[in-house]
């Protein structure tokens, strides 16, 4: 092959090299313009059904107190934890749990707590819980006067 | 899924873009060296195609939401890269080219186990005695090798390894873990000292001891390069945990007096120091691989002398150390500011979603990774251009180098991950309060 040909292709290359990164920028530049809350809102519909309910439910064991201990509670996508009759873990005979004390829910494939403005508060090691946190298995949560651990 | 989302269609289209640029510069190479087409221009366009679509599909598969621009961007680092490998020797080139393969099986293997990059958390410990055994493997006797005075690499059966590469992430993961738990006693002192708070050591203890322990190895193998990228990685995380920056000067104390211990002690830095500071009067000894580098670069001008025109022969490690001056020679600064770019865009991308991060170790962790692929490009392409004395380190993605290409393709992995988990909203906001209300 000739050289000016080899030397044409050359730029020609060089130029594709240059157009590529223009597509990469301009990629990037569509990202930065769209309104803040577009990333989350747009992948919304996506995300719960790219995580299937396949994690292993786990479940709450009570550790303490002592008369209660092993008891279990199995865990499905959302659970609320409480003294009042609907609640699915129901701790009647724990005075310090209020009536609607807090709730356990699954989301994206993690497992959450939040507490629902009980009086005597959420605890989970040991902290109380202010906002939704996730749990892990091992966890201890305290609800009231009772402890619970999240198991699989 | 039905529909894959934009960014994967965005990422689809750029790889097709870096199989048309490689092929290209894989031809015109062919041509330019040897008057006609390469023989094996078909099955190499087909494997490059392949490999890049194995990782993209891993990516539709298991984090669709990713960043669609990194994985496009590495494949054409790697493969003008590879173009570059085989154009100077046909051993390596086939060498690379297993690595490659392995390399995106290693990407894809990260994206498949790894489901959430917040679960690497728990393994910290497990991450620093791997880090650390890894380190050690080549002082080992019997697997361990001295290549060039730098005693880096293991050998089994044919292969040679430097486990140091995959160290490097086991212990930025560790340091995210540990730093992250600890970001507030470390940004502000707890200890009385007369009417001052200092920091308590106690809480640095295990990262310190980990760092200090992993530096004293790589001087112990003679790794500049490494120990300078850890170091760098080290300070620059404790920088982002924290919000402080004093520990950026602190670093800089540390290192100036470090280097000049180094000086002092090991007779191989001063070496280099001396060739980097003045190398024409070395030109034949630590000066020569400079100089031809400088030759290479400044031969290139502007525009290159073209693919696979170039006398680069006379470079030595023409495909691993100096690839740089290679390409740029061939490029031209035209050609070599593109590949800067190029790196210049994953590392923006990586810090980009450090910060959109919300979990503190997925930003800490991303923008050490990150940080990773920047320092190391810039100890590399700093030391060709003798900006800072020259060591030898891999130019990620491109260099000649199995175990650092893998290295690069988990780190590229992890950084998909984080980048996926950051996008998917955990909970939504409105979905919380309706059981309350």
């Amino acid at each position: 092959m000739p050289d000016p040909v080899l030397t044409l292709l050359k730029y020609v290359f060089l130029a594709v090299l240059y157009l590529f990164f223009l597509r990469v920028l301009r990629a990037v530049w569509v990202e930065m313009r769209e309104p803040k809350a577009a990333p989350p809102g747009a992948a919304a519909p996506v995300a719960p059904a790219a995580r299937p309910a396949h994690v292993g439910p786990e479940k709450l064991v009570v550790v303490s107190p002592e008369e209660d201990r092993g008891k279990e509670f199995p865990l499905p996508d959302e659970v609320t934890v409480g003294r009042a009759g609907g609640c699915a873990v129901l701790l009647a005979r724990d005075t310090f749990v209020s009536q609607l004390h807090a709730r356990v829910f699954r989301r994206g494939g993690d497992l959450l707590v939040e507490d629902l403005g009980s009086t005597n508060g959420t605890f989970l090691n040991g902290k109380k819980v202010t906002a939704p946190v996730t749990v892990r298995k091992g966890d201890k949560i305290q609800f009231g006067r009772t402890t619970m651990e999240v198991r699989k | 899924m039905t529909r894959p989302p934009a960014r994967r269609r965005t990422e689809l289209g750029l790889i097709i873009l870096v199989v048309f640029l490689t092929g290209g510069l894989y031809a015109l190479a062919g041509f330019g060296k040897a008057g006609n087409l390469p023989a094996n221009i078909g099955p190499f366009l087909v494997a490059i195609f392949v490999l890049l679509l194995v990782a993209h599909m891993a990516m539709r598969h298991s984090a669709p939401l990713a960043d669609p621009i990194l994985l496009p961007v590495a494949g054409l680092l790697n493969g003008i890269g590879y173009v570059f490998i085989a154009r100077l020797s046909h051993h390596e080139a086939r060498l690379q080219a297993f690595w490659t393969a392995l390399g995106v099986a290693a990407f894809v293997a990260t994206l498949v186990v790894v489901r959430r990059a917040r679960d690497l958390e728990r393994y910290r410990y497990t991450f620093a005695f791997v880090g650390i055994g890894l380190l050690l493997l080549p002082l080992l006797p019997g697997i361990g090798e001295d290549i060039n005075g730098a005693r880096l690499w293991i050998h089994l059966g044919a292969f040679n390894f430097q486990p140091g590469e995959i160290a490097k992430l086991s212990l930025a993961i560790f340091f995210a873990s540990v730093m992250v738990e600890r970001a507030d006693l470390l940004s502000r002192g707890t200890r009385r000292v007369g009417r001052f708070l200092v920091l308590d050591p106690r809480y640095l203890a295990p990262i310190l001891a980990a760092w200090g322990l992993s530096l004293v190895i790589f001087l112990a193998e003679n790794d500049l390069g490494s120990s300078f990228l850890f170091f760098a990685l080290f300070i620059g995380m404790v920088w982002v945990a924290t919000g402080r920056a004093y520990y950026l000067g602190l670093g800089a104390g540390l290192f100036a007096f470090g280097s000049f211990l180094a000086l002092k002690v090991i007779g191989h830095t001063k070496g280099r120091v001396e060739a980097w500071l003045d190398p024409w009067t070395h030109a034949n000894t630590t000066g020569y691989q400079i100089i031809q580098g400088w030759f290479a670069i400044a031969g290139g001008g502007m525009w290159g002398v073209g693919p696979g025109q170039s006398s680069s022969g006379s470079i030595p490690e023409a495909s691993t150390d100096l690839i740089f001056a290679v390409i740029a020679n061939e490029l031209g600064l035209v050609g070599a500011a593109a590949l800067l770019a190029g790196y210049l865009l994953m590392v923006g991308t990586g810090l980009r979603v450090a910060v959109r991060c919300d979990r503190p170790f997925d930003k800490l962790l991303a923008a050490g990774l990150s940080l990773v692929l920047g320092v190391q490009t810039f100890v590399i392409v700093g030391g060709v251009t003798r900006l800072i004395p020259l060591t030898g380190i891999t130019l990620p993605f491109v260099s000649y180098g199995g175990s650092s290409l893998v290295a690069n393709y988990i780190l590229l992995a992890l950084l998909l991950r984080i980048s996926h988990d950051t996008e998917q909203p955990a909970v939504a906001p409105a979905e919380l309060v309706s059981v309350a209300a």
